[in-house]
């Protein structure tokens, strides 16, 4: 069955090529019959990525070990959930799953549109095309998921840290989020192509962006989650380069989904978004690469594949095509629209951009310097979390700020009168919130402290936002309170839906710092019988337990925890031992305390021979907020994104105007 | 299993090509091949458009900014004012392309008649 | 309408000059301690970070009294290193794992007590 896979992949390089090409073509010379027969291909070329999606998945189902990508990463042992899963653990089968969520994402985006892509946007077509096909010739030519091989008796097997719910969600909910990026690029580049400056584009893609937007975030956090549950070092995020890597193009993203909005409402920075959507398309390509690529780890490690080559090289023509398309269509982009007063919501979006492209671009500089460095000196520098923390202050802080005030300024032209009173009761609870704070001995970490007091801000201004909002509704007509809450929110879905996923940052703020600035460590060497304490908590280790499971050796050390003279049971941490792939994880022991929100973390570090045990032990305060703010984002997501029946409507019949359905 | 491979193959590949085909053998001969691209005439209605759009959203917005207390009286009567008007031009620059379109059509249906 | 020149390009050219300053505040008050390579050590003293590939197999135990020893070797050359190390040890560490090593070299051998693996690429094969 490999060479159905392999057909298959040549028919779908075939079929973007020609969607590409042909389409290109029919965009230029405005030939209806032929775009329609691109975008067929399109459509075609997802059918028959599908197909080569299911050869592989059918040989992961029989642990068909001829396939090499199935032997180099499944074995007879691992459970059938975690080798369907190994699809996407590797180069291979990784690469296949992008372009299948491509081509899906991309004839879906195009067929909901299809009446606006043929009249305005045809360029849309040739350019989704054309992205498909380098990973299509990748796939091809370079990385091939149905090389085969003589099957041996058992394949590699599954990195053990890899073997974790969490991470076997990662890679789709990740996927989901870079490859819809595609969309609104191959939108905005499309228009940009046409020269048209009409805001159907924003309006056809923003539910694109904001689902792809929010699956890149949230895949962000799972993998934080997994971090800080498996690799257990008791921290959450590590400012590793492959961390670093679906940040940026979040971050970037998250400037172009603002800016966007006031393309919508005033006609202006139209520049800007340009920019920022091929900004945000090239990271989440340059995010691939890093992890790819082996690149990260030297860069001398970078010529051990040719698959980092590709990647450069198609990342350094996205960009220059772009960059190209931006200046020559720069006359058409730029409007007469002035910006009237520094003091003012489009301003506020203007900072917004500016600070988190600031933030996006630090980033990027801490990823590159130690490779530049190493090209350049031979001497690498390693860039650590010190410097990213740093810079995470100095543009997150005035972020968080610009979320409270932005929605409380006016348009066009704010007087300050006016914004100081609307700031009056949020500024107060802030400062209110930062004295306790204070007196209750955050002043150990300023930066912790500010941040503390600008998040009680920011969720003052929500909340008072949530009031006023209601009261007026309430005040309109006969509902109750609750009735009037329900539907501000039902009419004004993105505004509030909005407040909620501000309201989710700011708790990842809190949980962030808590975790950050406020946790204790200790460590102790205790033998059986022996306590420890850290912080409130008192641990006894009450002895080691081994236990033989398939794949590898289990030993525990159970301890009993209790605080304050309460009894909170026992825990166990320890390490695993595993046979085929010779290397010990630690299997950290975590006691959440819901009510607090902190969490007790072991690691057990050392099991020593004189029965005694090597404990590092963590309090960290606040640590699960970072996950209830997961599902804070996602449900103020969901309410930004949810259709209006209203809205439809009206741009239905707007649309129906100019005899140009278009679908949001 | 590699025939049967090829043999699938095959007709995967068939199938695609005939659907990537199909809009040329469903009209082989057509009058209009055209992607429809707006005239400027078009162009500028769609501008029209959407300027009376965007002010009528901008004046929705400064109501509700101004209902819930957001804007203060006094900067709501400043405000409201060139919004009113702004959506007021858009209006005005479709009205005439609608009853220039009228006109026109009124003088085919009597030239038809003449 | 009064055309004045917008401000927002004012803003944008104080912006770029402040985030530079903010910058270069940084690097001249932190800096970073520099990573070198086993290669790289002969001579070197106070505190550094030693940055190479985990070669034969480690002895010994992280909190034991004589602590874990391994050699780090350059990623891509032959210069090794004996290290010596004591404290927690991260869960990805094993031969032909990167790591970094911060500590002090002593009498040709490096005295590390903060050890960190560079996340592998989940997409190189397992013989990496």
């Amino acid at each position: 069955m490999p060479e159905l896979g392999r057909a298959a992949l040549v028919v779908a390089l075939g079929l973007v090529a020609y969607a590409a090409l042909a389409g290109g073509y029919a965009a230029h010379r405005g030939r209806r019959r032929l775009l329609d027969s691109a975008t067929n291909a399109l459509f075609a070329a997802f059918a028959t990525v599908g197909v080569a999606a299911l050869v592989l998945l059918a040989a992961l189902a029989r642990y068909d070990f001829s396939f090499s990508y199935v032997a180099s990463h499944t074995s007879r042992e691992l459970p059938l959930g975690y080798t369907l899963a190994s699809f996407w653990s590797g180069q291979e089968g990784s690469l296949l799953l992008w372009l299948l969520v491509l081509t899906g994402l991309g004839s879906a985006a195009v067929a909901l549109n299809r009446r606006l892509v043929r009249s305005v946007l045809p360029w849309t077509v040739p350019i989704l095309g054309a992205v498909a096909s380098f990973f299509a010739v990748v796939l091809v030519f370079v990385a091939s998921p149905f090389a085969t091989q003589v099957a041996p008796l058992d394949g590699a097997g599954m990195n053990p840290s890899l073997q974790n719910p969490y991470m076997m969600a990662h890679p789709p909910l990740l996927y989901l989020g870079y490859v819809g990026l595609t969309i609104p690029f191959a939108f905005a580049m499309a228009a940009l192509a046409s020269a048209r400056t009409d805001e159907r584009w924003i309006v056809a893609t923003r539910r694109w962006t904001l689902a792809s937007w929010t699956f890149l975030g949230f895949a962000i956090l799972l993998g934080a989650k997994w971090a800080y549950e498996e690799v257990g070092w008791g921290g959450w995020y590590a400012w590793d380069p492959v961390e670093n890597a679906a940040l940026m193009p979040w971050l970037v993203a998250t400037a172009f989904l603002h800016s966007v909005m006031v393309q919508e409402k005033k006609n202006m920075l139209r520049v800007w978004n340009a920019i920022l959507v091929a900004g945000a398309f090239s990271l989440s390509l340059f995010g691939t690469f890093l992890t790819r690529s082996g690149v990260i780890n030297s860069i001398h490690s970078f010529t051990q594949s040719p698959i980092g080559a590709w990647f450069l090289g198609f990342i350094v023509v996205v960009v220059s095509a772009s960059a190209a398309l931006i200046i020559f269509r720069l006359p058409v982009l730029r409007t007469h629209t002035r910006l009237e007063s520094l003091v003012s919501r489009e301003a506020a979006f203007l900072y917004n951009n500016l600070f988190l492209v600031a933030l996006a671009l630090t980033v990027l500089w801490g990823v590159l310097f130690p490779l530049v460095s190493e090209a350049v000196r031979g001497v690498a520098v390693t860039v650590g979390a010190p410097y990213y923390d740093f810079f995470a202050i100095a543009f997150g802080l005035p972020l968080v700020l610009l979320m409270g005030i932005g929605p409380l300024i006016a348009w066009r032209r704010a007087s300050l009168r006016a914004l100081g009173e609307s700031l009056l009761w949020p500024a107060g609870v802030a400062l209110l919130a930062g004295g306790l704070l204070l007196a209750g001995g955050a002043g150990s970490k300023p930066a912790g402290l500010i941040g503390y007091t600008f998040a009680a801000f920011v969720l003052a201004a929500i909340v008072l936002e949530f009031v006023r909002g209601t009261r007026a509704r309430h005040a309109l007509g006969s509902e109750t309170w609750p009735g009037a809450l329900t539907s501000l929110v039902a009419r004004n879905r993105r505004r509030y839906g909005g407040y909620v996923v501000h309201a989710s940052i700011v708790i990842l703020l809190i949980g962030a710092v808590g975790i950050g600035g406020f946790g204790t460590t200790r460590e102790a060497k205790v033998a059986a019988g022996e306590s420890m304490s850290v912080g409130d908590y008192k641990l006894t280790y009450l002895g080691s337990e081994e236990e033989r499971a398939a794949n590898a050796q289990e030993v525990r050390a159970r301890i009993a925890v209790s605080r304050g003279g309460d009894e909170l049971g026992t825990v166990l941490a320890g390490k695993n031992r595993y046979f085929a792939e010779q290397q010990t994880s630690n299997e950290v022991a975590i006691r959440s305390d819901w009510l607090r929100g902190e969490d007790l973390f072991v690691i057990a570090d050392q099991f020593n021979g004189d029965g005694t045990v090597y404990l590092k032990v963590l309090v960290n305060p606040l640590v699960n907020l970072l996950w209830l703010a997961g599902l804070v984002f996602v449900l103020g997501s969901l309410i930004t994104m949810w259709p209006d029946a209203r809205e439809q409507r009206r741009l239905a019949s707007r649309f129906a105007e100019e005899g140009v359905l278009v679908r949001v | 299993m590699e025939l049967v491979a090829l043999l699938l193959a095959a007709l995967l590949a068939v199938a695609c090509v005939a659907f990537v085909a199909r809009p040329f053998l469903a009209e082989p001969e057509t009058g209009d091949d055209s992607l429809g691209q707006a005239s400027p005439a078009e162009r500028e209605r769609l501008r029209l458009l959407e300027d009376r759009d965007r002010a009528l959203a901008a004046l929705k917005e400064l109501e509700f900014d101004h209902r819930t207390g957001k804007v203060s009286d006094a900067d709501y009567e400043e405000l409201v004012g060139p919004l009113r008007r702004q959506a007021a031009v858009a209006l005005q620059g479709l009205e005439p392309a609608r009853s220039v379109e009228a006109e026109a059509e009124a003088g085919d249906k009597v030239d038809a008649r003449a | 309408m009064a055309r004045r020149r917008s401000p927002a390009r004012l803003v944008i050219a104080l912006s770029v000059a402040a985030a530079l300053a903010v910058f270069l505040v940084y690097t001249a008050l932190a800096g970073g301690t520099p990573s070198l390579q086993p290669s790289d050590l002969s001579g070197q003293s106070g505190r550094i970070s030693v940055a190479g590939k985990v070669v034969g197999k480690p002895t010994g135990t992280a909190r034991g009294e004589s602590g874990l020893r391994f050699t780090l070797r350059d990623v891509q050359g032959t210069a090794r290193v004996p290290v010596v190390y004591r404290g927690s040890v991260p869960d990805l560490f094993r031969t032909g794992r990167d790591v970094s090593v911060e500590g002090t070299l002593v009498n040709g051998v490096f005295v590390g007590d903060k050890l960190v693996t560079k996340c592998p690429s989940k997409y190189t094969n397992k013989a990496s």
